[in-house]
C-alpha cells in the first residue's frame, strides 16, 4: 500500500466544521471523507464537536416534553366552544335591537286596558269597536301568552322612556299647541298602519300584530307596509313630541299616550287618509276649530268654499274662509273620509267649484257647492 | 501556537491570479461589515483570498465561471467571516458582539466536549484568550479566527476548534487511546490471526485485507472505521454521512460483504482454491476480525497541511 501517514496533517477547524454542517462541495468533501476514514483523531474532533452541537440545542427542545397544561389538552374543542359562543353573543346582541326596530307594534296592541281611560263622548261610538279586540287581546295576553306580552310591552316602554328627549315634530303641523285629541290624531296612523295592512285586525289585532312581525322579520312585508312603517316611525317622533309639550304645559300626557293606544277609530281615518292621498299633504294636521271640536282629517278650499272632514266622518262647509261652519247633510254612504277640489286636465283647480268625497269603501261622490252630492 | 490553515487549493497548485469578484457592493452590505469598519476594499481582499484559495469549491484544474463564483459567496456565512475578521483585526465593537453572543455557548460546548466542567471552563478560557490574539508571532498578534473562512457557521467553527484543543491534547497525554473508551490501555487486541495460523498464512491475510481496503471508497472507509473502531452509533454516523441510520447499517452490511469477498478473491489471487480462502478465513467469514485501526489510517498524500496543535497550557 502506497500510502503515507497522515496523523500529523490535518483539515483545519473550517473544513472539519464545514463536513460536519453538510457545508462543503463534493470534491472537498471527498477529501474530507478520505482524511477521516484514516485519521482516529479528527474523527474523534467531528463526533466531539457535533455532540457539543446537540448538546447546545437540547435547551431549545426541553420545553417541548415538559408536561403541558391540562387545559392545554382541550385546545381542539376551543374552536368549536368560541365559535358558539360567539353565535350566542349575537343572538343575544341583535336580538333586542331587532325588537326596539318595530315600536309601532305597541301602539297596534295596547297592554294594559285598564290604563287606559274613558274616551270622548264623540269618540265613544266609533272606537267601541276597535276596543273590543284590544280587550280580547288582554285575554290573551292573561291567559298566558307571554312571550307576545313581551313583544307588545317593549314598544310602549320605549315610548314612555323616549318621551322626555323627544326630538322636535317632524310634522310642521305637529309644532300648534295639541291637545289629547290632536295627540291621538298623531299616534293613530301607527295602529292605522296596522289595520291597513292586516285585514285581520278587526277581528284578532294581537294576532295580525303578531304576523306583521314575523312577515318583517322574514322579509316579506309588502311595499305598502313599508311605507306605513315609515309613516308610522314619524307618527311616534310627534307623539313623543307632543308628550314632551304636555308636560311642559302640566297637562296629562301619560293619558295622551294612552288614550292614542285605544283610538283605534281615528287611527282608521288617518289610515285610510293615507291611502287615498298619498302624499304628505294628506298628512297635513288641523287645529281643532270645528264646531264638533274634533280634529279635521281632509281638506278642500275652491274659491271661497271651504270644505272639512272631522275624525267621525262628519262634513263641514265654510264660505267664509273658516270662519263659520255648517254641517253638511249626509248624502252619502259610509263614512266620509276625504275632500278634495277636483281638477281639470291641466291640473288646475275647476273654477265651477267641483268637490269630490270619497267614502271608507273608496265610493265617490261630487258637488259643486259643497251641500249638493251626487254619487259618481 | 494557533493553527496556521493552508489552504488546500492553493497548496494543490491553483492560480493566484485574483479573479473580480461579482456582486461586491451587493455582498459588501449584506455582510454588515461596514459595521465593523471593514472597508470594501479590505472586504474584497478577504473574498478575492479565500475564493482564489478553495477555487471556488470547484475541483482543482477547473474554472469557475461568474454564476459559479456568486453562488459560492452566497454559500459562505459571510456575516460570520466579516465578525470573526473584525475580531481578529480588534474591532472592538465586533469583541462585545462576540462576547454577547458567543461567549455562553462556547463555554457550555467546551464542557459538553470535555465533559468536565472544570476543563471545559478552562479550555473555554484558553481558547478565548487564544481567539483575542494574545499568541504574536514576528511581532504580529495572530488570531485563529483569521483561519475562519465562513463555509460552516462561526460557532460550529468554535466546537469544532474546542474539540481539536481537547483531542489534541488528550492523544498527547494518551497516545493513541480512545477518548471513550474508559478502558485505555487494555482494548483488545485485533486477533488478525487466529492462534492456530502460522505466520506466512497471517501475512498472507494482512495482504489481502490491504488490497481489499484500497478498494475501498474514501465513505466506506470512514464508515468501517467509525463503526469498527471508533465504536460509534449509528445515529452518530448517519447525520454526517447525510442518510438516516438505517441507511448507515444497510451501507455496513454490503461495505462488509463486499470487503469478506475481495479479501477472498485476494486470497485466491495469491493461490489459494476458494474453498481453501473460505476456510482460511473461518467458518463463516463475516466472523473475520480485521485490524482497521491500522489499515485505515492511511490518506493520500498532500491533502492536508495542517498539523495538530497540543492545547496551550495543558501539556
Amino acid at each position: 500500500m502506497n500510502s503515507t501517514s497522515q496523523l500529523d496533517l490535518h483539515p483545519d477547524a473550517d473544513g472539519l466544521n464545514a463536513f460536519v454542517e453538510q457545508a462543503l462541495a463534493v470534491p472537498e468533501r471527498e477529501q474530507i471523507l478520505a482524511h477521516l476514514a484514516g485519521c482516529s483523531r479528527c474523527r474523534q474532533v467531528i463526533f466531539l464537536a457535533q455532540h457539543a452541537a446537540v448538546e447546545a440545542e437540547a435547551p431549545a427542545t426541553q420545553p417541548t416534553n415538559k408536561p403541558t397544561a391540562w387545559y392545554w389538552n382541550w385546545r381542539l374543542a376551543w374552536v368549536p366552544t368560541t365559535a358558539l359562543a360567539a353565535a350566542l353573543a349575537l343572538v343575544v346582541t341583535f336580538h333586542p335591537w331587532r325588537t326596539t326596530q318595530m315600536p309601532e307594534l305597541a301602539k297596534a296592541v295596547p297592554f294594559r286596558d285598564e290604563a287606559v281611560p274613558p274616551p270622548l263622548p264623540q269618540e265613544r261610538a266609533s272606537a267601541g269597536a276597535a276596543r273590543k279586540p284590544a280587550q280580547s287581546l288582554a285575554a290573551n295576553s292573561l291567559a298566558g301568552n307571554a312571550e307576545f306580552a313581551t313583544r307588545r310591552r317593549m314598544p310602549e316602554e320605549l315610548v314612555q322612556q323616549s318621551a322626555p328627549s323627544a326630538a322636535p315634530p317632524a310634522e310642521p303641523g305637529a309644532s300648534a299647541p295639541l291637545n289629547g285629541v290632536s295627540s291621538a290624531f298623531l299616534s293613530s296612523p301607527v295602529e292605522s298602519t296596522q289595520q291597513k295592512t292586516t285585514a285581520q285586525f278587526q277581528t284578532e289585532p294581537a294576532v295580525a300584530a303578531w304576523q306583521q312581525e314575523q312577515q318583517r322579520s322574514s322579509g316579506t312585508l309588502s311595499a305598502s307596509a313599508d311605507a306605513s312603517r315609515q309613516i308610522a316611525q314619524k307618527s311616534m317622533r310627534a307623539e313623543a313630541y307632543t308628550v314632551h309639550t304636555s308636560r311642559q304645559t302640566a297637562s296629562s300626557g301619560p293619558r295622551m299616550v294612552q288614550q292614542s293606544q285605544s283610538m283605534p277609530a281615528s287611527s282608521f281615518v288617518i289610515g285610510t287618509q293615507q291611502q287615498f292621498a298619498g302624499s304628505a299633504a294628506s298628512l297635513k294636521t288641523y287645529p281643532p276649530k270645528l264646531p264638533s271640536g274634533l280634529t279635521a282629517v281632509s281638506s278642500a278650499t275652491v274659491q271661497h268654499l271651504t270644505l272639512e272632514i272631522d275624525l267621525a266622518g262628519t262634513m263641514f262647509l265654510s264660505d267664509d274662509s273658516g270662519e263659520h261652519w255648517e254641517p253638511v247633510a249626509r248624502q252619502w254612504t259610509g263614512r266620509a273620509i276625504e275632500v278634495r277640489a277636483k281638477t281639470g286636465l291641466s291640473g288646475n283647480t275647476a273654477t265651477a267649484g267641483v268637490f269630490e268625497l270619497k267614502n271608507d269603501a273608496g265610493s265617490t261622490w261630487a258637488s259643486a257647492d259643497g251641500k249638493t252630492w251626487s254619487a259618481q | 501556537m494557533p493553527s496556521q490553515p493552508v489552504e488546500v487549493s492553493a497548496a494543490a497548485g491553483i492560480s493566484a491570479v485574483p479573479q473580480p469578484i461579482y456582486m461586491l457592493d451587493e455582498l459588501w452590505r449584506e455582510s454588515g461589515a461596514a459595521s465593523y469598519g471593514l472597508e470594501r476594499e479590505q472586504f474584497r481582499e478577504i473574498l478575492e483570498r479565500i475564493g482564489t484559495a478553495q477555487n471556488f469549491g470547484l475541483a482543482p484544474d477547473a474554472t469557475a465561471s461568474r454564476q459559479q463564483q456568486v453562488n459560492y459567496f452566497r454559500g459562505l456565512r459571510l456575516a460570520d467571516l466579516v465578525l470573526a475578521r473584525a475580531c481578529a483585526g480588534g474591532h472592538q465593537g465586533a469583541w462585545e458582539h462576540f462576547l454577547s453572543v458567543y461567549r455562553q455557548p462556547l463555554t457550555r460546548a467546551a464542557i459538553a466536549i470535555t465533559g468536565i466542567e472544570t476543563l471545559g471552563r478552562d479550555l473555554a478560557d484558553q481558547l478565548y484568550a487564544e481567539l483575542y490574539g494574545l499568541t504574536t508571532r514576528d511581532g504580529v498578534r495572530r488570531s485563529p479566527m483569521d483561519s475562519f473562512r465562513g463555509k460552516g457557521s462561526l460557532m460550529g467553527w468554535l466546537r469544532t476548534t474546542i474539540a481539536q484543543r481537547h483531542v489534541d491534547h488528550h492523544r498527547r497525554t494518551r497516545r493513541e487511546l480512545s477518548l471513550d473508551d474508559p478502558a485505555d490501555g487494555n482494548e483488545p487486541q485485533a486477533a488478525v490471526a487466529e492462534p492456530e495460523n502460522t505466520p506466512a498464512e497471517l501475512l498472507l491475510l494482512s495482504k489481502a485485507i490491504e488490497e481489499a481496503l484500497r478498494q475501498l471508497a474514501a465513505e466506506e472507509r470512514f464508515l468501517l472505521a467509525a463503526y469498527y473502531l471508533d465504536e460509534r452509533t449509528l445515529l452518530e454516523i448517519a447525520p454526517l454521512l447525510r442518510v438516516h441510520e438505517a441507511t448507515v447499517s444497510r451501507k455496513l452490511h454490503r461495505v462488509t460483504g463486499q470487503l469478506r469477498k475481495q479479501v477472498i478473491r485476494n486470497l485466491q489471487a495469491q493461490g489459494l482454491s476458494k474453498p481453501a480462502a473460505q476456510e482460511f478465513l473461518g467458518a463463516d467469514p463475516r466472523d473475520l476480525d480485521l485490524n482497521l485501526k491500522k489499515t485505515l489510517q492511511f490518506s493520500l498524500p498532500g491533502a492536508f497541511t495542517e498539523k495538530a496543535v497540543p492545547m496551550r497550557g495543558m501539556q
